[in-house]
């Protein structure tokens, strides 16, 4: 609504304020976007053309509109409201919408509720009305046009609760659910939510108010304007739910800490997380849970938020542990003015049994390394974490893979991996021994302790087409092969549809040779040559080095 | 107190004041005579920091250091109590670069299964991880070691990590992996409160069998160097790499004849392996 688009100005009717009003261009034209109280005593009103504002009143201060500021003030605004409900979300570029259902008894009820932020809206002097109703139409339409004396007084910034209460305070219009049809019958039909375009047809069938639409049969109204206009009616009325999609997720447990005085020392800051932990840790326990991920946020004195996010490599709700990694990121938040509610938010919570306590009394179990990956999670994030998980493939990179550190069993070990690929190459084969018979056995053919990926070409030197080079250049190092091993003949996965190898473009099949070469100092490479010999020549790579 | 008996007496007291952390967490030993004897306490002391470097030109990538150290941490923890069941306990691998391949290290006997990798970009961040690591109780199914792959590593930072394996028992290991020819030469000859220092190479490996020659690579072999180890004197061996049990040995071919350097092969026809 149009005081909160003026976003930096303060809508506190300050007498001694000039008149002020953003503009925005529109078809050409030169529109006022939004209007301080100043210029509307004056006589100016959202929407109208600057040429004509002017002539009212020249000396109008004026400043082009700043939507994509405005977007991210609202936004921001709409999360420090998640103090009140975890459900709130900005709604156009002027609302917010909360849902406070099951939260307003925390305030003592709606109109505390309301008395608060509106008081704390004030306080950042942003001008806002708000209304509290049974449903998101009916509170939209109330905020935005429903005219009391206590609205009058304030500025009309949309604000809204589908709530019910039977209350009208000074800081909101609190509507209940049998005063619903009365409250919106005097409102214009653009309390409803409608399109400009379906607005103005019901003005041309004579429909100004919400009631005279209320009053028509339904059959008539779909016909003329389609069904758009009883849905909003029915929404508004209770009569159809409408959903409200939260801004971000929504929590499973959330716990709140509200401070008589902001608080900004570091020292308090933790204490608070401590507390919050503790409380979130017990309700856990309780209920058999564990989190994964937590959120910790402070909602400053100004209307900011910041948050400390941390995830656990598995469900705990060891209050120590969950607070050392909370105040572990303090650092990374900047109370400002000071801070007045901490909520803790418990996101993905798992259930988690009742844990065995060491004979000493000693918390954790054995063996449990999960707060140690919680600890170097939480500094060096969670996905840097990774087991190394054998694959049956035999593409080199993909037989074994990194997968994070999840929330699979931490201090178990796996099966052993699978066997090896066997290679298809006819030199490996043979190299095993099925034909000379000195090895009887078939033997895994080694695999380097290094891979790097992608391979790194190098620049290599050979003689006849199946030959290892006798000399390759990598790394700004030149060397010379004295043995080698070979061929390994590895090709591309047919099955795979996506699958293509490093190195493979232009060569048909895909088909990888590998060696084993070691250089005069005794060093091995894992050396492949990616395509056949011919035309275009293959190319060299360096794959790993075996230890 | 007979004589004999409180010569024993006293030669335990010196043992425990000259090497306190080796008395308190006990040694693993190599398995090879040679290199057992040349440790204080007949093996690698346990619940103390170690240092691996690469040698020539693979002090970047420290393969050799990593294989050797895969196959003693394959072997840990070396206590049996500490083992239940399948539980042999997680290798913490801290590194910067993730070319760790866990099919190779399998070769030289640590499951890949056991190692959880942790990435991080700084140097300071692989050292505190590493400490982290170090710092948690040292139980069965728990941490059996980490292995840090750094390049700089301050005094100070060396002697934090030295004291927390002290006091869990954790065994660590420095791959000291350095990524320029400067840094190399910076921090190869700085001191550090480790309790030994190794150098690993790559030698040429040993043809399969002396008597019918097969052309191809034998059996890969390390040199391993004792720079320098507290208590003990430096030393150093001709290997053949940890096998898949992680156990070295000594290089057969040395006992009949020496280890001479490879000929360079002027026709490359020499090595076509099999193929």
């Amino acid at each position: 609504m149009p005081s909160l688009k003026s976003g930096e100005q303060p809508g506190n009717a300050h007498s001694e304020e000039p008149p002020f009003a953003t503009v925005i261009a529109s078809g050409g034209r030169q529109l006022l976007a939004a209007v301080n109280p100043a210029a509307e005593a004056q006589g100016l009103r959202a929407g109208m053309p600057l040429a004509d504002a002017l002539s009212f009143l020249p000396g109008l201060i004026t400043r082009p509109v700043e939507l994509v500021e405005d977007a991210g003030a609202l936004h921001r605004l709409a999360e420090w409201c998640g103090r009140y409900s975890p459900w709130t979300a900005p709604d156009g570029v002027d609302g917010i919408k909360i849902e406070i259902t099951g939260s307003a008894h925390l305030w003592g009820g709606e109109a505390a509720l309301a008395a608060d932020l509106s008081q704390r809206l004030n306080r950042q002097g942003i001008a806002h009305r708000l209304a509290i109703a049974d449903t998101l139409g009916a509170a939209w339409a109330l905020a935005r046009f429903a005219v009391t004396e206590a609205a009058e007084a304030a500025n009309p910034v949309g604000c809204k609760f589908p709530v019910k209460t039977a209350n009208l305070t000074a800081a909101a219009i609190i509507i209940s659910t049998g005063e619903m049809r009365a409250a919106l019958a005097p409102l214009p039909v653009a309390a409803l939510r409608l399109d400009p375009a379906l607005v103005e047809g019901l003005h041309r069938v004579g429909l100004r108010r919400v009631g005279e639409v209320l009053a028509m049969p339904r059959d008539a109204l779909a016909r003329r304007f389609g069904d758009m206009v009883a849905r909003r009616l029915d929404q508004a009325l209770d009569l159809l739910p409408e959903p409200l999609s939260p801004l971000g997720e929504t929590p499973s447990w959330r716990m709140r800490l509200s401070f008589v005085e902001p608080i900004a020392d570091p020292a308090d800051l933790a204490r608070a997380a401590e507390r919050l932990t503790l409380d979130l840790a017990a309700r856990l326990a309780r209920e058999g849970m564990g989190a994964r991920r937590l959120d910790l946020g402070f909602y400053r004195v100004d209307g900011r938020v910041e948050h400390i996010r941390i995830g656990t490599a598995r469900p705990s709700r060891d209050p120590a542990h969950l607070a050392k990694l909370l105040i572990g990121k303090l650092d990374t938040v900047d109370p400002g003015l000071g801070v007045e509610d901490a909520i803790l938010a418990a996101f993905a919570v798992e259930t988690l049994g009742p844990e065995q306590i060491g004979m000493t009394g000693a918390a954790g179990a054995i063996g449990d390394t999960a707060p140690l990956f919680d600890r170097l999670g939480a500094r060096l994030g969670l996905d840097a974490l990774a087991r190394l998980e054998p694959r049956a493939s035999h593409i080199p990179e993909r037989a074994s893979v990194a997968v994070a550190v999840g929330g699979t069993d931490k201090g178990q070990c796996r099966p052993p991996p699978q066997p090896s690929p066997v290679p298809t190459g006819e030199g490996a084969r043979r190299r095993r021994g099925e034909e000379s018979g000195a090895m009887p056995t078939p033997q895994k053919p080694p695999r380097p302790v290094r891979l790097f990926q992608p391979p790194e070409p190098v620049e290599a030197f050979w003689v006849l087409p199946d030959d290892p080079p006798f000399r390759f250049a990598w790394r700004r190092r030149t060397h010379r092969g004295a043995q080698a091993d070979g061929p390994e003949r590895i090709a591309e996965e047919w099955w795979q549809p996506d699958g293509e190898l490093v190195g493979a473009e232009g060569c048909p099949g895909a088909i990888r040779d590998y060696y084993r070469v070691e250089d005069e100092a005794g060093r091995r490479f894992w050396l492949f040559r990616a395509g056949l010999p011919g035309d275009p020549p293959p190319r060299w790579f360096v794959h790993g080095i075996f230890a | 107190m007979s004589p004999a008996a409180s010569l024993v007496t006293l030669r335990d007291r010196i043992r425990r004041i000259e090497r306190p952390n080796a008395r308190r967490h006990g040694v693993l030993p190599f398995g090879v005579d040679a290199m057992d004897n040349a440790l204080p306490g007949g093996g690698l002391a346990l619940g103390g920091l170690h240092e691996i470097l690469g040698a020539g030109a693979d002090e970047e990538d420290c393969a050799a250091a990593a294989g050797f150290a895969a196959g003693i941490a394959a072997r840990l923890p070396a206590d049996s109590l500490q083992k239940q069941g399948d539980q042999a306990g997680v290798v913490l691998w801290v590194l910067k670069r993730g070319d760790l391949y866990g099919p190779g290290l399998a070769e030289h006997g640590l499951d890949p299964a056991r190692i959880v990798l942790a990435r991080a970009r700084r140097d300071d961040d692989i050292l505190w991880a590493l400490e982290e690591g170090l710092r948690t109780p040292h139980s069965p199914g728990g941490i059996a070691a980490v292995i840090g792959e750094v390049g700089r590593v301050p005094m100070v930072a060396g002697r934090r990590l030295q004291l927390a394996a002290e006091r869990s028992g954790i065994t660590a290991f420095l791959l000291r992996r350095w990524q320029s020819g400067g840094e190399a030469a910076a921090e190869r000859e700085r001191p550090s409160a480790a309790v030994t220092r190794w150098r690993i190479a790559a030698l040429p490996s040993l043809p399969p069998s002396v008597a019918d020659y097969e052309p191809g690579i034998g059996t890969p072999r390390w040199r391993v160097e004792l720079l320098r180890c507290r208590g003990g004197e430096a030393a150093a061996w001709d290997l053949e790499v940890a096998d898949a049990t992680g156990a070295l040995s000594l290089s057969a071919a040395l006992a009949d004849r020496p280890a001479a350097p490879r000929r360079p092969v002027a026709e490359p026809q020499i090595w076509r392996a099999a193929g």
